[in-house]
């Protein structure tokens, strides 16, 4: 916030008393009588300090700093002097707020803690999203408390003050006869007046009329191509909004829309709830796709096709389902006729999407759509997602705008177009006269610009969005700036001029125009603040009739011919890092990607088999690097990628995540690869599906997985899984059944439930006081990982890097188990079958099964610390006493889970860990959360199930004289996960979820016949497929 | 005076052995000039004792993360190391105390130089469990002492615990066993010695032993009593170091077989290190008359019949867990031999299972340099046992998602390769300064199973010792 008041040390200087003038130059105000103490040797000889005195002082003074210096010193706590009334010292404040970076959008509640954002969950009274987020939301709060922010405005590459540059740029903005703002999807309302206002300075007509100002906007990953097929079909260039929850039937083609497609945490809970087997109906998704994406690891039937095939595949049904197009023949006859019998049965109730950004695939999905009824049904045109309008066409024309010297302003916000369009921008970007980032990390981008004048960080920043028709969200700061950084908004409105540069204020008044027909009856500081405190306003939605155009669908010539080149090249996203947002965020690094498990590094996917062809390691592990290639697409060629077995890829195809190789503030060594120039850049939309060429490269590559092994090695114990037929045959032992022992009594031989033996006593934990449990269902958990980057953030789980996570040492308290079927027999326990066993099927069912501590009421490891350091509570916890712990990691070794951690190394001080570990810098350190200690080196760790958030919420229960309520206490994972699909509670509650989840048929324990009783229950995972169904 | 059936082999070869020819043999390392062999020994010992000692401070400094462990395989060389010392540490105990009580005269001429090695290999293994720590400098709180932590007390469930009071009692008894045994011996010593700071040292040490026949008495008293003592913690050791594993829930350590296939696996291998020892001892101190070809052959059938056990332990192992049915159980046994870790368990095969079967040979247990490579063969194929039942039990156990590799870094091979200098270092000093053989204990044995007595006719035997009526 600027500052300008003056406050005066007296009437003298506010009056330029000359006295006063004169004393200011003076180091000490008044003269220090030194000559007259020293020169007077009466007084030096009466004092009654002799030489023998000043020794014996000396002496004392030495022994008492000695002494005092033996206590540690508490240093940097300090106290406030006024406490603020929001602040109560170890009481977290809770903030509605949304996250929008132009990749990702998501109302959020961030939680702080003595004025300091530290955890970032939804916000579950979100009518969008209903709370859901993804692991790169989890983990963005860690981008706030980062040393690689511009701490300054920035003027040809060194620092200056705000006034400086101010006046710079806004004499070459008068000067300019052009000014171009080059944005992301501008979904903020205010955002985009603000960035207006930097045209309306024009003096004339004229200068209006010849397009002064023109504000481009650029999605990274661009979905230009489905926008203009919208266009065409409906006349609205926008993104129609899905409603999964009512999706019977889903076919997706190449489309992740769990992951990386489009508004991810808009789709994924309520695409859960068509997941639960015992409601009426269970959603059937089908899912033709070339790499492995999230969305096909949790389909009911997977089919892996070539991209070159999407359009063929797509034809095919739009045909017959009736429509009329010439379609080629494909070798997925079968397939697609399941799928369109399915689509047939599910009319007007049914979704069909496609991930190409291609105008033709994207019309003939409209046609679908048209002819199936969806409209108006499950995909909604009349409410639109505004969060991608970016228009290629427009992006390549200011191009050849900047390289023909036109623009003489150049300002970027919220996109690094050198990092994602590459050197052609660069280029470009060279002739403009004047350029202004306002980018809050030195970036790419910003090292270009000879402006950079760095936005606050979005938690520092007030915001408006509109990324849904008619719905609104407000972003609100949770800390007060950090740096010498100013919201890029203010600075448009201070060079605009404007008499208030307070966007707060200006957002406010952009509101009062918004909403005057609301404000009718309501006042507006109750309407605003209702909005602040909720974090979004929902109006209701003016029906318009769209019309559905057919016509544009007429000329779309569908071919299947394959791409040139070697392999069908799919450019994606990983989970965790995005289209770059991540790329120096060590949480999301870290997060393993939810399908290879591979953390630190983008590679190239390739199908198993063709890697044996080629003679390539298909193989993870420490000391089992990866071969390298270089892949050229485009005439581009990225050199010495490391290949990785992919099954399930389809063959012919590979697959590369962009967001890797970004070089973020004085980062050396970016992460992986910039897997961007490989896109086909075109007018008509960028081309993620591409032909490309590979060549052997010479040298292995290191890999960091946290998961080497693929197959669950036929342990039904582990993973439970059916079929939704069987399911609903209603026989439990079908596919759920009982762990029995033969067992000898009276003379007979008896079958009893593993349940009923026992080495040890009834614990003293049933049926009395709490008994904290989890429930985790398998057929709603589709591997997002957002609970892990949350847990990350919850427990101040250390960031180890890449090199301790290949030697299999990560800490997170909490994964995903990723398992692929097998073709074996799993019945076959022969040294040759579990060989078989442990290769993958080469078009493989996936498991997701999140794995943390289970809480076991007889755990391995309480036994066997010899200190006593973990233990049992009376609540049901495996508790650990870290500063107990002397780190024999007996413990780990008997847990049959293997979910306990250790501490390796020093985490917070060693050498080995400061690029990485943000805990190591005291900026990174005001991240930790206060309630959680930072383990020390030597001990072992693990979850604790959220025990602090347990503790708070049985203290909130008490003050409110009341039993903790189901529900009130959640932890770190159950709050981030956007299907809902992890259930915390009490198991002695019997009304709970969590008790009925226990009950629940489809329930059971990991690895139950081992005896350790865990307390955290598993339901099986129902696939919706018919018996003989593949 | 008893005199031993002719048809045994003489314990004590050669026609001019007399009482104070024992003394001259046994003490002239002690009483000559330390010769070049023993100093470039030494030397090379105490450089390769120091590098372990600046690994292990490098690991105590830096961390445990600079061994090659992991979130899946938490123990690896450590315990296997220490596993392996204690297991070589058996030797010496078994021999002084069981062979005690089982009147075996042949233990005299070995009994001191094994318990030493005894000693210095329970040190060894002592080591581990502390440095394995992650915190060793709260290594104490593993005691039961009284504490002001509320008090926090030890957990008496855990084997781990168990291990504490196992090995340290064991390195008591053994301890105050093996010094009683000196004392005479030191006596002796103090008795020649003709400088006056050896004299001090060697009577200090001594505790003022007279000799007289009341001392001997007591000695042998003493003797009894500790072997009684001892034998049971010969048994005990290792049963509990073995319950470490088998009272976990791992397949692979989950096992109610490991106490006696431990023991036996101790015996074995600690007998191995004895010959390892012993036939380089004789030979560069001229003991061939003390220790003969006999005791080699007599601990070679020791080897065959601990190594038969041990091997019949593997093979049951292998039956029950493909009998009992159990998923895990039977898979940590296929994954043994068929699985990455195979090349040690067929390492471990071969030198623990077949090999001892060739001294079935009475050449080839005569052998001394096929005993000597066999005695090595043995403590490698040993180590790689307790390598195999640690990492390859853990590295893949019930959830496939965790499985993985173990990858030593140098500091574990550091430490081990440490540990046998220091053990060296410690083994050469007391080769130097004590008596390395029990020089009083052997004389009592001369004239019953010395060569020279036993080839005496009876009356020439009856001339020399008269008696009196």
């Amino acid at each position: 916030m600027a500052n300008s008041k003056k406050y005066w040390k007296g009437l003298e200087q506010l009056n330029n008393d000359p006295k006063f003038l004169e004393s200011v130059n003076n180091e000490f105000p008044e003269e220090l009588p030194i000559d007259k103490f020293l020169g007077d040797n009466e007084t030096l000889e009466n004092s009654s300090t002799s030489r023998r005195d000043f020794l014996k002082y000396l002496g004392f003074g030495v022994a008492a700093a000695s002494l005092a210096a033996c206590e540690t010193p508490v240093t940097k706590a300090i106290p406030y002097i006024t406490k603020p009334e929001e602040i109560t010292p170890g009481k977290a404040n809770y903030y509605a707020s949304t996250y929008s970076d132009g990749n990702d959008f998501a109302p959020i509640l961030v939680k702080t803690r003595e004025g300091r954002p530290i955890h970032v969950t939804g916000n579950k009274e979100s009518k969008l999203t209903k709370g859901a987020i993804n692991a790169r939301v989890a983990g963005a709060v860690l981008s706030l408390y980062d040393n690689n922010r511009y701490k300054n405005p920035m003027m040809g590459g060194n620092a200056t003050d705000w006034k400086t540059i101010d006046a710079a740029i806004k004499k070459d903005l008068a000067a300019a006869k052009n000014v171009r703002v080059l944005t992301t999807s501008l979904i903020s309302p205010s955002t985009r007046k603000a960035i207006e206002s930097l045209g309306t300075k024009a003096s004339t007509e004229e200068e209006l009329a010849t397009n002064k100002l023109n504000i481009v906007q650029l999605d990274e990953i661009s979905y230009s191509g489905m926008l203009d097929a919208n266009m065409a079909s409906f006349g609205v260039r926008a993104i129609p909004t899905y409603n999964f929850a009512k999706a019977k039937t889903i076919v997706s083609v190449g489309a992740d829309f769990m992951g990386n497609w489009l508004d991810t945490p808009m789709y994924l809970n309520d695409y859960a709830q068509t997941r639960k087997p015992d409601n009426d109906w269970m959603s059937k998704h089908f899912q033709f796709e070339a790499n492995m994406s999230l969305s096909g690891t949790n389909a009911d039937v997977r089919i892996p096709v070539k991209p070159s095939e999407y359009a063929a595949i797509l034809a095919n049904i739009y045909k017959q389902l009736g429509g009329s197009i010439d379609a080629p023949k494909t070798n997925y006859d079968a397939q697609i006729a399941n799928a369109v019998k399915s689509l047939k049965a599910a009319k007007g109730a049914s979704i069909v999407i496609a991930g190409n950004n291609d105008k033709d695939i994207q019309l003939i999905v409209n046609g679908i759509n048209q002819i199936l009824g969806n409209y108006g049904n499950t995909i909604d045109v009349n409410t639109v997602s505004k969060t991608k309008a970016g228009d290629d066409a427009k992006v390549e024309a200011l191009i050849a705008e900047m390289n023909e010297g036109k623009v003489d302003v150049l300002a970027i916000y919220g996109v690094d177009p050198v990092f994602s369009l590459g050197e052609k921008f660069k280029a470009a970007l060279g002739k403009v006269k004047s350029t202004i980032s306002f980018a809050t990390k030195a970036n790419e981008t910003s090292k270009a610009c000879k402006y950079v004048c760095p936005d606050n960080h979005a938690f520092e920043s007030w915001n408006d969005y509109n990324p849904v028709s008619n719905y609104y969200t407000i972003q609100q700061p949770t800390i007060s700036p950090l740096f010498n950084t100013r919201q890029a908004q203010e600075s448009c409105l201070v060079w605009a001029e404007k008499e208030d540069t307070s966007y707060y204020n200006f957002i406010r008044e952009t509101w009062k125009n918004t909403f005057a027909s609301e404000l009718v009856l309501t006042p507006f500081n109750d309407f605003w603040n209702k909005a602040v405190h909720d974090g979004e306003i929902k109006m209701n939605v003016e029906t318009n009739t769209v019309s559905f155009n057919g016509e544009a669908l007429a000329g779309v010539k569908v071919n299947n011919k394959p791409f040139a080149g070697d392999f069908e090249l799919e450019i994606t996203q990983n989970a965790a890092v995005g289209a770059g947002a991540g790329a120096d965020n060590p949480w999301l690094q870290e997060t393993p990607d939810p399908i290879t498990k591979i953390t630190w590094d983008n590679y190239v996917t390739m199908n198993p088999a063709e890697m044996k062809e080629r003679g390539y390691n298909t193989q993870l592990g420490q000391e089992s690097p990866a071969n390298m290639i270089s892949v050229t697409a485009n005439g581009v060629t990225i050199e010495n990628m490391p290949v990785v077995a992919q099954p399930g890829q389809a063959r012919g195809t590979i697959g590369i995540a962009v967001g890797y190789g970004k070089v973020v503030g004085n980062m050396t060594e970016p992460t992986g690869k910039n897997a961007y120039p490989l896109v086909g850049r075109s007018a008509t939309g960028a081309a993620y599906y591409v032909g490309a060429t590979i060549a052997e490269v010479s040298g292995t590559y290191p890999i960091a997985a946290t998961q080497t092994h693929q197959t669950v090695m036929g342990r039904d114990s582990v993973v439970r899984e059916t079929t939704l037929a069987t399911y609903k045959h209603g026989n439990k032992d079908a596919y759920n059944p009982e762990h029995k022992l033969v067992t000898h009594e009276k003379g007979e031989f008896i079958k009893k439930n593993i349940k009923e033996f026992d080495l040890w006593k009834e614990h003293p934990v049933e049926n009395i006081g709490h008994r904290w449990g989890m429930s985790i269902d398998m057929n709603t958990c589709i591997g997002c990982s957002a609970c892990v980057t949350a847990c990350i953030s919850e427990n101040n789980v250390p960031v180890v890097g890449k090199d301790e996570v290949r030697r299999g040492r990560e800490m997170h308290w909490m994964r995903i188990d990723r398992y692929y079927s097998t073709d074996a027999d799993i019945e076959d326990k022969s040294i040759a079958g579990y060989r078989k066993m442990e290769d993958p099927a080469d078009n493989p069912q996936v498991v997701h099964q999140p794995m943390m501590c289970q809480h076991c009421n007889h755990a391995g490891c309480e036994t066997v610390c010899p200190v006593a350091a973990t233990t049992h509570s009376n609540e049901g916890l495996n508790m650990m006493a870290y500063n107990r712990c002397i780190g024999t990691r007996y413990c780990a070794n008997n847990c049959a889970y293997k979910v306990r951690r250790f501490n390796w190394f020093n985490y917070i001080a060693y050498d080995k860990f400061t690029e990485v570990n943000p805990a190591q810098d005291d900026l990174g350190r005001m991240v930790l959360n206060p309630d959680v200690v930072v383990r020390a080196r030597g001990v072992m760790e693990k979850c604790s199930m959220c025990v602090q958030r347990i503790q708070a919420g049985k203290l909130d229960a008490k003050k409110a004289s009341t039993k903790v309520q189901d529900g009130a206490i959640q932890t770190a994972c159950s709050g981030a996960c956007p299907t809902n699909a992890i259930t915390f509670g009490d198991l002695n509650d019997t009304e709970s979820k969590i008790n009925g989840d226990m009950n629940h048929d489809r329930a059971y324990r990991v690895i139950e016949e081992v005896g350790q009783q865990p307390n955290v229950y598993y339901l099986t995972k129902v696939r919706n497929l018919e018996n003989n169904e593949a | 005076m008893h005199k031993e059936a002719a048809i045994r082999e003489p314990l004590i070869l050669g026609d001019d052995v007399t009482y104070s020819k024992i003394s001259d043999d046994v003490l002239a390392t002690i009483e000559g000039k330390t010769t070049k062999g023993w100093k470039i020994l030494m030397t090379i010992a105490a450089i390769v004792g120091l590098w372990g000692v600046g690994n292990i401070l490098y690991l105590i400094g830096t961390g445990i993360g600079t061994w090659g462990l992991n979130k899946t395989v938490g123990w690896a060389w450590d315990i296997t190391n220490f596993v392996w010392w204690v297991g070589i540490g058996h030797a010496g105990t078994l021999i002084s105390a069981v062979l005690l009580l089982f009147r075996q005269k042949w233990r005299m001429a070995i009994n001191r130089p094994a318990e030493a090695m005894t000693i210095f290999a329970v040190f060894m293994a002592g080591l581990f469990p502390m440095i394995h720590m992650g915190r060793i400098w709260m290594a104490y709180w593993v005691l039961p002492l009284p504490n002001e932590f509320g008090p926090m007390w030890v957990n008496f469930n855990s084997p781990l615990l168990w291990d504490v009071f196992a090995i340290s009692t064991y390195l008591s008894v053994s301890l105050v066993f093996w010094y009683i045994g000196l004392i005479p011996d030191f006596a002796t010593i103090r008795d020649r010695a003709k400088s006056p700071v050896p004299k001090l040292m060697y009577s200090l040490l001594s505790f003022g032993w007279t000799g007289n026949a009341k001392a001997w008495q007591r000695f042998e008293e003493v003797s009894l009593v500790l072997a009684g003592l001892a034998t049971p913690l010969v048994f005990s050791v290792h049963s509990i170091v073995s319950m470490d594993f088998a009272t976990s829930v791992i397949p692979g350590w989950h096992t109610t077989i490991f106490p006696p296939y431990f023991v036996a696996g101790a015996v074995f291998s600690g007998f191995a290190m004895v010959q390892t020892l012993m036939i380089i001892v004789r030979k560069v101190m001229h003991l061939e008359k003390y220790v003969t070809i006999k005791h080699i052959e007599y601990m070679n059938i020791i080897i065959i019949v601990t190594g038969s056990i041990v091997g019949v332990a593997y093979l049951t192992e292998l039956f029950i867990s493909w009998y009992s049915g159990v998923e895990y159980e039977s898979y940590a046994f296929i994954n043994r031999f068929s699985g990455p870790y195979a090349w040690a368990y067929w390492c471990m095969m071969t030198c623990n299972v077949i090999s001892p079967h060739l001294f079935w040979w009475k050449k080839l247990r005569t052998n001394l340099a096929f005993t000597f490579i066999m005695s090595i063969v043995v403590n490698i194929g040993m180590w790689f046992e307790r390598f195999v039942i640690i990492v390859t039990s853990v590295h893949r156990d019930y959830l496939p998602s965790s499985w993985s590799m173990f990858y030593p870094t140098w500091v574990d091979i550091g430490v081990f390769i440490g540990t046998l200098g220091l053990f060296s270092v410690f083994y050469l000093l007391f080769l130097r300064y004590f008596p390395v053989l029990a020089l009083n204990e052997l004389k009592t044995i001369l004239k019953s199973s010395g060569e020279k007595y036993k080839n005496m006719s009876d009356e020439d035997f009856k001339k020399l010792h008269p008696v009196k009526k």
